[in-house]
């Protein structure tokens, strides 16, 4: 059997994850304490440009891969960004994450084109009040997030929640997803995932520790190379992590997704599955 | 790990990536696996053929040092010519014949097997020579060497000569563990 086809029968059956993650960039207009890529508003840029993101993205669906995620840094920093996903929307579903603070104004005219395409903006709310929210994403975030849910919505555009942190007690928990269904996005939308002790959050003692057998084996492409996961390209004072590096080919696809699928055979199926890192 | 002398960060066993793991599992790997960790695929890829090449086979470890150590010495590679020295040493190759391989000694003085002396001259013409290698050097090694040991001993000084330049452009580290060995063979100074 090709690697090419190899990788197709292991998307099929599920032993690699459908979804390919690039890293369009790394910088943000959010300085987040538990980031796991030390982003900010001055941080290198680490651009993944349109033209390989589509060449990534034809390549992953020749290959069988199911979906895209599209993550950063502050995905929407990047000025064509709403036009890339709609091309990218051509080829696989889409979801990408986003901070939910920029869809303003002209900002979110341009997103109007996305509204009935299988694309989903991911949106980060981590508590249902203002006060614990903001203390770690940043001033006015929880208020600007509510806001831009609500217009987004409006456009038909579809929107998850995502919660980073696992921490929360029941009762924080059931007022935050109260919030969210008073929102319009139904509990399949919205993801909790816990804090990673990598990139920022290493820094500040914070999250738990991870290492390839808590990750699902997720290929992810940044500028930089081919991860394991969306939770491998870190920064952590300005140096990227490698530990989780797979390559630094990403064009041919197949180079690192076959990587990847040689060192999951190496493994036990479900063996990821104990810190529900999903 | 090593003193900061390469021009590129060699990769620490806590930073190494998946495929270069393997690598790293009986601790510290040497600066080549440490510098090429940086790309893995280039890593996979070039170390069992380095493996291969510099490895036990049909050709004699003392033939193969001598290739590998006398290419090192004409491409003026420090950091190969310090530990091919350690490994020819082990291999059966003299202080002696340590310092002719490196030009201190003619050759001709020191090594009497004229196998030997028509290897060196052949890898005098590969390695320190450019275009066509005079074809009465390879009749020379025929009466020597079966042609198979001909392109072992060929590919051996190419690979030698790609690595002198990989380790000299980066200038890559010698190993305490390899300095201390040079010295306690007397050979330190011959080598610098």
């Amino acid at each position: 059997m090709t690697t090419a086809g190899a990788i197709a029968e292991a998307v099929a059956v599920g032993v690699l994850p459908g979804r390919v993650w690039l890293y369009s960039n790394y910088h943000c207009n959010l300085a987040c304490t538990y980031c796991l890529t030390d982003s900010a508003p001055g941080v290198p840029r680490r651009v993944l440009p349109a033209d390989h993101m589509l060449a990534l993205a034809e390549e992953a669906r020749d290959l069988g891969f199911t979906a895209l995620g599209v993550t950063g840094g502050e995905p929407f920093l990047v000025s064509n960004m709403a036009e890339v996903l709609a091309r990218l929307a051509e080829l696989l579903p889409v979801v990408v994450l986003s901070n939910g603070t920029l869809f303003r104004g002209r900002r979110l005219e341009w997103l109007r084109p996305l509204a009935g395409l299988p694309v989903k903006i991911q949106i980060s709310l981590d508590h249902a009040e203002p006060e614990p929210n903001d203390a770690a994403r940043g001033e006015g975030c929880h208020a600007t997030v509510l806001s831009a849910i609500t217009r987004l919505r409006e456009l038909g555009i579809g929107v998850r929640v995502a919660t980073t942190g696992d921490e929360a007690t029941d009762a924080d928990r059931e007022r935050l997803c109260a919030l969210h269904r008073e929102l319009g996005i139904g509990d399949e939308d919205h993801v909790v995932r816990p804090v990673v002790r990598r990139g920022r959050a290493a820094e500040a003692g914070l999250g738990r520790a991870v290492g390839p057998s808590d990750l699902p084996p997720e290929l992810t492409i940044t500028a930089d190379g081919a991860f394991w996961s969306p939770f491998g390209p870190t920064v952590q004072g300005g140096r990227l992590d490698t530990d989780l590096l797979l390559t630094r080919t990403t064009l041919p696809l197949a180079t690192p997704a076959g990587a990847l699928l040689r060192l999951v055979e190496g493994r036990p199926r479900g063996a990821d599955a104990g810190m529900g890192i999903r | 790990m090593f003193c900061a002398m390469a021009n590129v960060r060699l990769v620490d066993a806590d930073q190494a990536p998946l495929l270069a793991r393997p690598y790293y599992e009986r601790g510290d790997p040497g600066p080549i696996v440490a510098a090429l960790a940086q790309v893995p695929e280039v890593l996979e890829a070039c170390l069992p053929f380095l493996g291969v090449v510099y490895g036990r086979s049909a050709v004699p470890a003392r033939r193969k040092e001598l290739v590998a150590l006398r290419t090192s010495a004409l491409l003026r590679c420090r950091y190969c010519v310090e530990a091919h020295t350690v490994v020819a040493l082990d291999a059966g190759v003299s202080p002696a014949e340590v310092r002719a391989l490196l030009g201190l000694e003619p050759t001709e003085a020191v090594f009497a097997d004229p196998a030997e002396l028509t290897l060196l001259a052949w890898v005098d013409a590969v390695a320190g020579g450019v275009g066509p290698v005079d074809p009465s050097l390879r009749a020379g090694l025929a009466g020597h060497f079966d042609d198979y040991e001909v392109v072992e001993l060929t590919l051996l000084a190419g690979a030698t000569l790609m690595l002198n330049r990989f380790c000299t452009a980066l200038e890559l580290p010698t190993s305490p563990e390899t300095l201390r060995r040079l010295a306690a063979a007397g050979v330190a100074g011959a080598v610098r």
